[in-house]
């Protein structure tokens, strides 16, 4: 088994709201070039483990390093400005611009130069197959597409870790195929990626790894094999029936 | 022979975002009915159309012979259809007895208040013990019994309860699903509902829909679902056991 | 040049008119639509790219406009220095406000900045030693540049067109700047703004500064022209209401539509007090209704202001 170097480290993140402990606990490490799944019931705190690592949440207890550097606490421009970025599972584009200059804002944050940055908006575009939009606003695409541009306004940060926060959800059936296709691209030319995903069959498919979480704790970390039989996930999922 | 309620092949978006591709779903009369999935699969959005908080892009939904999906929801439940939504929904400063009586308020099911009122404090003794109680200091299985008897008020043919165990204690749950179960025994309503837990869902009904991703991709009675090797691929994908 | 045609036929015709227009009431007319689109346009910065809506510019421009006349009234010096103190105070009162956008969302942002500047508005009212409080300073006039005592009013409308200039430019600099795309992405949305890595807050609070450091300098030409600063007048919620009046139905984040807004709004105010004369209390109502009026056509059929209705 080869060492793996390890880029994201998260070590017991816990996050209180009131009575409910959404995250207890949480620890797992993400290595460099791997692509892990993260799956759970509703309410098994997978958006508030996204909230915690991107900034948008401070743990009540527990540490998020990126390559041995603390992201705990920092607010989210900070946290990306280190290295990771993400999508939103409500997709949240910036209605009011272009194609071209939504991919802008996040390039804008590793160059200064405006020229410089919308050459790489259409780079981007180019890599998600957005090209062809890129002048037309934002607010035409459909839900397919706009996947497509959060995804390549995020990787206009020169993230080292992405955090991908349901990618099929939306999606017809038939489009997820396509989308599926990208995400494994990405992920084949080096990318880091975290992925929140329902759809089982998506993420057995493209995750090299999954973290199962269930009532704010991991209830599995392995391969999406070992993950998918773990009697302790099926009884999460549907009920001890299932067990075999 | 005709079912209660047949969805079929239902379009729905939320603008742009569509969840649900050519669904279907039928209930029988007297039937008890699950509607199991993965989460975004499109559950609530289901119920949500049947009841008409939600339209259809396309598609028809018939109940009892008649075409619904073009009614305003304000008038579905004069046809026979009430909606338990999700976390009860309870107007919380008001008692248990306003929020009830409230239930009764289309026109079908009002002249009969005072009747159908009576029948449910003796279904369900509670809504005497509590009636000046305003609702939002019950606990979790206490409003859920308030909120199905407020539906119930409506005198529906469906009823249909979205999450009806969320976040309540094992003993609680027992106690509604019971209660489910002598609203189909002693009065014949369908009842359809969502919930998290599959394998409960379908220890209490007599059949089951699968939605994945926004299709109808399974649908049977509970015995063939339960424990079935499909729907443990549709949960935990192609390598589950 | 093109896109810039409206924008080089207004500062143009501007320019040019006192070399052609003797009449004073028009000349004054002229230059109150320049200082109107003035604080228009720095009410822009931080309502319209940065979308941060405000209605207390007139803190600000009563800042200015107490700065300019105290440097003539106590401590003679140059008015030209109150335009310096003037937006320095602003800025620091704007840094103040720029917090208080990252505190504070939407309406509650609003009222917060009603609130400042109404009690700037009874500090100086009250304030009978330091600003001789609610009646007002009359503004001294001394003659020459440098005290900026004018009399000749097409000089005045020169000196404030540099001020729109400038003003206009800040705009257009957000517009294709590197800060001002991200500014526009915190406008649509904060939280994708930040997961993206723009600094949100530190945007805010300079575009808010910024916006009150000009409209400070707004309110000091004006008091200078003028001649008199009335602490209910130069603080109030009308005034506010009027930048933002200005901006929006003049376009809504557009360079040029603050001061086209400005030209509407000023000439149905000179031709109200025109009409009826005077500044009589009930004129302030008139005014109101008419504001409302046209706010409510705007936003229903041309939301995007006289500039979006012009680029059709």
């Amino acid at each position: 088994m080869d060492a793996k170097v390890s880029i994201l480290s998260v070590r017991g993140v816990t996050k209180r709201f009131g009575g409910i402990t959404a995250n207890r606990g949480i620890t797992f490490d993400v290595a460099a070039g791997e692509l892990v799944g993260i799956i759970g019931p509703n309410g098994a705190g997978k958006s508030t483990l996204f909230e915690c690592i991107s900034g948008f949440y401070a743990p009540d207890e527990g540490e998020v390093e990126l390559d041995g550097t603390r992201l705990t606490g920092l607010s989210p421009d900070l946290v990306c400005r280190r290295g990771i970025a993400r999508t939103f599972q409500r997709l949240r584009p910036f209605q009011g611009m272009t194609v071209a200059e939504n991919v802008m804002v996040g390039a804008l944050t590793r160059t200064r130069d405006v020229r410089h940055a919308r050459e790489q908006a259409h780079e981007w575009l180019r890599r998600v197959g957005l090209l062809e939009k890129a002048n037309a606003h934002a607010r035409t695409l459909s839900t397919g597409q706009r996947k497509r541009l959060e995804l390549a306004r995020a990787l206009a940060t020169q993230p080292r870790v992405v955090l991908l926060d349901e990618v099929t959800g939306g999606v017809d059936q038939r489009s997820i195929p396509a989308l599926v296709e990208l995400v494994r691209e990405l992920h084949a030319g080096g990318l880091t990626l975290l992925v929140i995903e329902h759809n089982m069959r998506v993420v057995t498919a493209v995750a090299q790894r999954i973290v199962a979480l269930h009532m704010g704790e991991v209830i599995a970390d392995g391969t999406p094999d070992a993950v998918a039989r773990s009697p302790k996930v099926v009884e999460a999922y549907l009920g001890q029936a299932y067990v075999s | 022979m005709n079912p209660r309620l047949a969805c079929e092949a239902l379009d729905v978006a939320y603008g742009e975002f569509q969840v649900l591709w050519e669904a279907g779903l039928a209930v029988a009369a007297g039937e008890i009915v699950t509607v199991l999935g993965p989460n975004g699969a499109g559950k609530s959005t289901l119920v949500n159309t049947i009841s008409g908080l939600l339209s259809p892009r396309s598609g028809s939904i018939t109940f009892e012979g008649q075409r619904i999906e073009g009614m305003p929801a304000h008038r579905r439940a004069g046809v026979g259809i009430a909606h338990v939504l999700e976390r009860r929904r309870l107007f919380p400063f008001l008692t248990v007895h306003d929020n009830v009586l409230l239930g009764a308020h289309n026109a079908r099911a009002r002249p009969h208040r005072d009747e159908t009122l009576a029948r449910l404090e003796a279904l369900l003794p509670l809504l005497k013990t509590r009636r000046s109680q305003l609702a939002h200091t019950l606990s979790g299985g206490e409003q859920q019994m308030v909120a199905i008897a407020r539906g119930l008020m409506a005198r529906p043919k469906l009823l249909m309860i979205d999450e009806p165990f969320l976040g309540l204690a094992p003993r609680m749950v027992d106690e509604i699903g019971r209660l489910v179960r002598r609203i189909r025994d002693e009065h014949g309503i369908s009842v359809l509902f969502i919930e998290q837990n599959v394998e409960l869902s379908l220890r209490l009904a007599d059949r089951g829909v699968v939605l994945e991703s926004g299709r109808t991709v399974l649908s049977g009675p509970s015995a063939e679902l339960l424990r079935s090797a499909e729907v443990k691929r549709i949960f935990l994908g192609e390598f589950a056991g | 040049m093109r896109p810039y045609a409206g924008a080089i036929a207004f500062f143009a015709a501007v320019g040019l008119a006192p070399l052609v227009v003797d009449d004073a009431f028009l000349l004054d007319t002229l230059v109150l639509i320049l200082v109107w689109g003035c604080a228009a346009g720095a009410w822009n910065i931080a309502g319209g790219y940065a979308g941060q809506i405000s209605l207390g510019h007139s803190a600000f421009f009563g800042l200015g406009a107490y700065a300019a006349a105290l440097c003539g009234v106590r401590w003679n010096i140059s008015p030209w220095y109150g335009l310096a103190i003037g937006a320095a105070v602003a800025t620091a009162a704007g840094a103040v406000i720029g917090f208080l956008s990252n505190r504070l969302r939407g309406p509650y942002f609003v009222i917060a900045t009603i609130a400042v500047s109404q009690v700037l508005l009874l500090g100086a009212a009250r304030w009978r030693g330091f600003t001789a409080g609610s009646e007002g300073i009359p503004v001294p006039f001394r003659a020459g540049f440098w005290t900026l005592g004018i009399a000749d009013k097409r000089i005045w409308v020169w000196i404030v067109l540099v001020l729109a200039l400038a003003v206009y430019l800040v705009q257009l600099y957000l517009e294709r700047s590197r800060r001002g795309f991200q500014l526009a992405a915190v406008r649509e949305d904060e939280d994708a703004a930040l997961s993206l890595g723009v600094r949100a807050r530190r945007l805010k609070v300079a575009a808010i500064a910024a916006s009150a450091a000009l409209t400070a300098v707004c309110g000091a030409l004006w008091a200078q022209y003028i001649g008199f600063v009335d602490p209910l007048y130069v603080f109030s919620v009308d005034l506010s209401v009027r930048f933002s009046l200005a901006a929006i139905i003049g376009g809504l984040g557009t360079a040029l539509g603050p001061f086209l807004g400005a030209v509407l709004v000023t000439t149905v105010e000179t031709w109200l007090r025109a009409e009826f004369g005077g500044l009589g209390s009930h004129l302030v109502g008139l005014y109101l209704i008419l504001y409302g009026t046209a706010l409510i056509l705007m936003v229903r059929y041309a939301p995007q202001g006289l500039m979006g209705w012009m680029r059709k």
